[in-house]
């Protein structure tokens, strides 16, 4: 099924750790998270509210808090999707996201040297 | 591969996070002044409570002018939440005092957006935020002279009564 959508829509990857990938697609310009056995889609938008909700959990206030799991729902306002993840999942998924941002603006560097600066 | 993000926001992910904390130290600036409006008001100081709250309202005026840009460049503008404003003055002089400390504050906030932008050569948010920079020597001005007030006329006496009428005249020209 992933595998079927990413060569239908002719998918990019833009970012792979140990625990999922983050394709482009820019045929229906939008993004897709493969993470957490889900194969979730993502606009602009999303993405960086997913970002940011990830990059804002505490993660060592989690691991040191006695009296709960070390789960924590991730989602925001809005959102189609839902993770249910423990602290190494959410250190991963921080990974995975702050990889694809970075690669993002790698791009965005090539972009502009190659083709928008072309005289 | 597409450049997505760009495609969506003329703006960078540093500089949209900026523009949201000027628009939040805006909102501040604008809450701040409208409490030392309160404070002259019911201190008997009435053209400084006039004085503040016309401050208080050209803040707003640039809050939204950084959240209207933000907008029209694709960015994600966040309406501020703004908390800890202070409420008591030690006297008539530290009100002063602390609208200028304010203002040089927001004088150094932009200085440090516009270095942000030559580092990144966003010249277009540069062009943008000259208007700020420009004011803010207007704002600035106008409150250092409105501290210099309480050494030229001097506290003592009817003093503070003449300082009080004298706030609202203060204008500030470039020649
Ligand atoms: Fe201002
Ligand atoms: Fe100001």
């Amino acid at each position: 099924m992933e595998k079927a959508c990413i060569d239908i829509n002719e998918l990019v990857n833009v970012f792979s750790n140990t625990h999922g990938s983050v394709y482009q697609s820019d045929k229906l310009n939008c993004f897709y998270v493969d993470f957490g056995g889900k194969f979730a889609r993502f606009n602009c938008i999303s993405l960086q509210k997913i970002k940011k909700v990830v990059e804002q959990i505490d993660i060592e206030a989690l691991l040191l808090n006695t009296k709960r799991a070390d789960f924590e729902l991730v989602s925001f306002n809005g959102c189609e999707h839902i993770y249910l993840l423990n602290a190494l999942e959410i250190v991963a998924l921080k990974d995975l996201l702050q990889g694809a941002f970075t690669m993002f603006k790698l791009n965005h560097l090539i972009n502009d040297c190659l083709f928008r600066l072309v005289y | 591969m597409k450049d997505l993000m760009r495609i969506k926001c003329l703006i960078s992910q540093d500089i949209e996070t900026l523009l949201n904390q000027q628009i939040k130290k805006e909102a501040h600036s604008s809450s701040l002044y409208l409490s030392m409006a309160s404070w002259c008001n019911q201190n008997g100081y009435d053209f400084s409570a006039d004085y503040f709250t016309k401050q208080s309202e050209e803040e707003r005026m640039h809050q939204l002018k950084l959240f209207k840009y933000v907008l029209d460049m694709g960015g994600n503008a966040i309406s501020p939440e703004v908390t800890g404003i202070k409420t008591d003055f030690a006297g008539f002089r530290e009100v002063f005092e602390d609208a200028l400390e304010a203002e040089i504050a927001i004088t150094q906030s932009f200085k440090n957006l516009a270095s942000r932008c030559h580092k990144e050569m966003d010249f277009v948010t540069m062009e943008f935020l000259n208007w700020f920079l420009k004011e803010q020597r207007e704002e600035e001005y106008k409150a250092r002279r409105a501290l210099e007030l309480f050494e030229v006329i001097g506290e003592e006496g009817t003093g503070r009564w003449e300082i009080d009428k004298h706030v609202n005249k203060i204008t500030y020209s470039e020649d």
